[in-house]
């Protein structure tokens, strides 16, 4: 069977003892470097987007201390534009989109659908290794003097801006193309590589969630390659398509921006959601409740997300007639973003609550997207909008949607994975110490930012009228404490890598079937493939060594 | 779908061939989960210069008759020669899949070396075609009607009114690059707005024309391993998708010619 | 193996993708070559907007024949051709909306929308009209010597 059978490893032709975890399984830096295996990648990925993470948080930090005090406190105002725009790029581009999909997607994806790898593993690493080439040109950005246009390279101050916005678009440009290739891959794994008897409607809600997100990647990725590709020809050769002085329109560049920009949104919280929603199934232990229409949802918001991007646009100069159907629309995501959260809630009710670290991060979603939701509808109301467009408001919407949303959810994956993803378990107590002072340390950033902004406070200003101050420096101060809370987490991860005590395959007895799997998990993932015969949240059918101790073969081998 | 045919199917009996990945249990899955993968990339591409098409729609309404007047000093023979060149590798890269689909190895490189030919064919014009609007001045944006290139070849690579190859300017960045000059120069008959025209045209064609050098790297890519005797009727994948890519290329152009030869 | 249109489908496995005849691909190469001839002959007719209509056409019954026939969705997976056709629907909804907007700006309020080269004086999608431009008090620095019209500053960042 199987598991006598060695396995050439494709690409690089040495053999693989399938029954050594993936850790195991070759030794030394070129057996990363050059590995097909989507767990490594996923690995690597995590590496990489953590540290972009901190770097991009290390601008947020800067940028917070500057608006300390009114005036100058640590950076002039060119410094301070090229910060907030690291800030945003970084976060954006280098953190945020690849964090969940390309990092905990990678690792987890083919392990739910009981397959051995992605569909096109070389392109898996491929699509890495582009990642890493955007990630170099963006750092190249950095040390050739910045780029201050904030992370939208609006025309026609990045046409005419000084510092290096050609290598940075060129750099979004490529990490683009890595995304679409790990959209494209996820794709094309889930249509053909699920285990027997895994039918759709037995994805778990995670897989849903990326599928949405895979959709949206692919549909959308390639509009902004061409729109930085007609940016970067302007700059250099004055092509003339979004500079009025030549007959073009510099509106017509956020429509192209905004047409991959806004699904790109929800490239980003599609996956939070999709997070939590395994993350409430498995510490209620029982089934999402309204399974289908969570994973419809998710559908929904990839369709809607192409329909509504003018609400960015409302006090561009766009038309008015447009301004109206993009508010309208506007509207409807509303929908799907409401079936998930009534259905989280009723999930809650009546569960069996257990509250883990990765449990308190799925609650703390919940309450900070809908308050990141509820206002995102005031900021798609035409009239209300022209009031709060690129204020604070705006800021802190977008924060508890993409911080307090795709990030507690991608926090939430990361410490709910980790036993699975290194073989050890962390310190549950000073998790949910770090949890604290993460949660209340983004509201108190946050929070304040909503008043200011419906006061007026704009936002991208590097100084500000000194009724202001108070919330100002309300909202630094609350910048340290979630700086903390993440102190405290990296050390609750490096404590683990450390002197983890060894995982059980199953530690939070979930029915979800990538922990049906050894921890770390073999080469293959698992000993032969299996043949899925119950949902992934179907608690009552899963039998106790399933819940408790992983399949019996992997406990033989204990 | 038809994913996962029991695992029995899997490993462990012997009858793996060489060309199946350790992670599908069957060549077709395999085949059908690239064919699977190209297409969604065939989207992509399509989203990518669609872009272009969006934009050229944009200024073509806002200006018809500009574009009009523009249009008329592009070469639609040669246009329609590049059409019938392509279409004709088109062909020739279907029949190549055909004949490895039947395994006829050296009829599948006949044909993929014609498609090969029949796309440095489409370059050549294009370079000829492009070396035409150069000498012109019928250049994108800032550039339009720059005396650097409306002047006429001087023999040694430069234009008459500069003694400075026109790559020169570009490699400096100076001249119709420096984003604070205005254009010099009206062109032949065209109102300055010509210079969208021109930017959309070589946009697009420039575009097209990076996906058939590709397209050409992928098929001489296909066609080394069709030599290695790589392909049989049970697995020609790479021939299928390499030849899917290069009806992609195809299928762009179809939209370009007419977009930009014909009604401009 | 050869003649394909015996396996409509079995469950061995094995790759069975459809076989075109050759003779079928060159009827199809035909056709396109005929569709091209027309297309070209009839831009040398005026038919005014008409070219367009009949232009794109053309290439569509083109694009389709080279989508059908030569990439084989006409053998394929149905699933390959709504991911195709779905690529060219979120288009449309792009390029709707985008054209929308270029088309109905200033249609309400008619100092948004203006149309005008402040450099040129020439009508521009994204520029200001002639009536609703007021004169900077201090003139700036104006560039290059050629442009016609206003002497004014083209956008504000300069």
């Amino acid at each position: 069977m199987a598991t006598d059978v060695a396995v050439t490893d494709q690409g690089h032709g040495h053999e693989l003892d399938p029954n050594l975890n993936y850790l195991q399984a070759g030794r030394g830096v070129l057996s990363w470097l050059v590995t097909l295996d989507h767990k490594r990648i996923g690995v690597m990925y995590l590496i990489s987007v953590l540290t972009a993470f901190f770097m991009g948080g290390v601008f947020a930090l800067l940028v917070r201390l500057e608006l300390l005090f009114q005036g100058r406190t640590i950076m002039g105002p060119e410094t301070y534009n090229r910060a907030f725009t690291l800030h945003g790029a970084i976060m954006v581009f280098l953190f945020i989109i690849p964090s969940v999909p390309a990092a905990l997607g990678n690792f987890v994806l083919p392990m739910m659908l009981g397959a051995k790898d992605v569909a096109f593993p070389r392109l898996n690493l491929l699509s890495f290794y582009i990642y890493v080439v955007g990630a170099i040109f963006a750092l190249y950005s950095i040390i050739s003097g910045g780029v201050d246009t904030g992370w939208t390279f609006y025309t026609p101050y990045s046409t005419g801006t000084n510092g290096s916005v050609v290598s940075m678009t060129l750099g979004v440009f490529i990490l683009g193309f890595s995304s679409i290739l790990t959209g494209l891959n996820f794709l094309v794994t889930m249509h053909k590589l699920r285990a027997p008897g895994l039918h759709w409607r037995r994805m778990p809600l995670f897989l849903w969630g990326m599928y949405a997100t895979s959709i949206m990647q692919v549909l959308a990725t390639p509009v902004l390659a061409i729109t930085l590709l007609l940016l970067a020809v302007e700059r250099t050769f004055g092509l003339g398509i979004f500079d009025p002085a030549l007959g073009g329109d510099p509106v017509l560049f956020q429509h192209f921006f905004w047409f991959y920009s806004h699904p790109a949104v929800y490239i980003m919280i599609v996956p939070g959601m999709a997070i939590v929603s395994e993350l409430f199934a498995t510490f209620t232990r029982r089934a999402i409740f309204g399974y289908f229409a969570v994973a419809m949802s998710s559908l929904g918001l990839a369709l809607l997300g192409f329909i509504v991007w003018g609400h960015h646009m409302f006090t561009s100069g766009q038309s008015e007639f447009a301004t109206m159907a993009f508010s309208a629309l506007t509207m409807l995501v509303a929908i799907p973003s409401g079936v998930k959260v009534f259905n989280w809630t009723a999930t809650l009710y009546k569960g069996s609550i257990w509250l883990t670290t990765p449990m308190l991060y799925a609650l703390a979603f919940l309450v900070q997207f809908t308050i990141g939701g509820l206002t995102g509808l005031f900021c798609g109301t035409l009239s209300v909008d022209i009031h709060l467009h690129d204020t604070y408001f705006i800021v802190a919407h977008f924060h508890y949607v993409m911080m307090g949303g795709t990030v507690f959810g991608f926090l939430g994956g990361l410490l709910y994975w980790w036993p699975k993803i290194t073989g050890k378990l962390y310190d549950e107590r000073l998790a949910k110490v770090s949890w604290f002072f993460v949660f209340v340390g983004f509201n108190a950033t946050f929070l304040v930012q909503f008043i200011m902004g419906s006061q007026g406070m704009p936002r991208r200003y590097f100084d500000y009228l000194p009724e202001f101050g108070r919330y100002h420096a309300f909202s630094t101060v609350g910048s340290w404490i979630l700086g903390l809370g993440f102190l405290i987490m990296a050390w609750v991860l490096v404590k683990s890598l450390r002197s983890g005590p060894p995982s059980p395959p199953n530690p939070w007895g979930s029915a979800g079937y990538e922990w049906q799997s050894a921890s770390p998990p073999i080469v293959l993932n698992f000993p032969e493939v299996p043949t899925i015969t119950r949902g992934p949240y179907d608690y009552h059918l899963a039998t106790e060594e399933e819940l408790f101790d992983g399949f019996p073969e992997d406990r033989a081998k204990k | 779908m038809s994913a996962g045919h029991g695992a029995e199917a899997g490993h462990g009996h012997g009858e793996h061939p060489p060309y199946l990945a350790h992670h599908f249990d069957t060549p077709e899955q395999q085949f059908d989960t690239a064919k699977l993968g190209m297409w969604v990339f065939i989207c992509t591409e399509i989203l990518m210069f669609g872009g272009l098409f969006v934009a050229y729609g944009i200024f073509r309404s806002l200006e018809p008759d500009v574009f009009t007047m523009a249009h008329h000093h592009l070469d639609r023979i040669m246009g329609a020669v590049n059409t019938v060149v392509l279409l004709f590798s088109s062909l020739t890269a279907a029949l190549a899949v055909r004949e490895a689909q039947l395994g006829n190895q050296k009829k599948t490189s006949l044909y993929l070396v014609i498609t090969i030919a029949c796309a440095a064919i489409f370059l050549v014009v294009k370079y000829f075609e492009y070396t035409h609007k150069f000498h012109d001045g019928l250049l994108p944006g800032r550039c339009f009607g720059h005396p650097w290139f409306a002047g006429s070849p001087d023999g040694h690579g430069g234009f008459s009114g500069s003694s400075t190859p026109w790559y020169m300017h570009i490699l400096q960045g100076d001249g119709c690059f420096d984003r604070t000059m205005a254009r010099p120069l009206q062109v032949l008959d065209l109102p300055a707005r010509g210079n969208m025209f021109f930017g959309l045209y070589f946009m697009m064609t420039g575009l097209h024309g990076v996906h058939v050098v590709v397209g050409m790297a992928i098929l001489t890519w296909v066609l080394w391993r069709n030599q290695k005797g790589h392909f049989s009727p049970e697995y020609f994948t790479a021939v299928e998708i390499g030849a899917l890519y290069w009806h992609l290329v195809d299928l762009v152009w179809i939209y370009l010619f007419p977009l930009l030869y014909l009604v401009g | 193996m050869s003649d394909a249109h015996a396996h409509a489908h079995a469950d061995d496995g094995k790759v069975h993708a459809h076989i075109t005849a050759a003779w079928f691909l060159c009827a199809i190469f035909s056709a396109l070559i005929v569709l091209t001839v027309l297309t070209v002959a009839v831009s040398y007719v005026d038919l005014g907007s008409a070219n367009t209509v009949v232009a794109i056409a053309v290439a569509t019954v083109k694009a389709s024949l080279v989508a059908t026939f030569f990439m084989h969705l006409r053998h394929d997976k149905p699933f390959h051709a709504l991911v195709f056709v779905m690529s060219f629907v979120f288009l449309g909804i792009f390029l709707t909306y985008t054209m929308n907007d270029l088309g109905t700006r200033g249609a309400v309020d008619r100092m948004n929308g203006g149309r005008h080269y402040l450099r040129h004086a020439e009508r521009a999608p994204g520029g200001m009209r002639d009536e609703d431009y007021v004169p900077p008090a201090t003139p700036l620095p104006s560039h290059g010597e050629h442009g016609g019209g206003h002497q004014a500053p083209a956008a504000e960042h300069h």
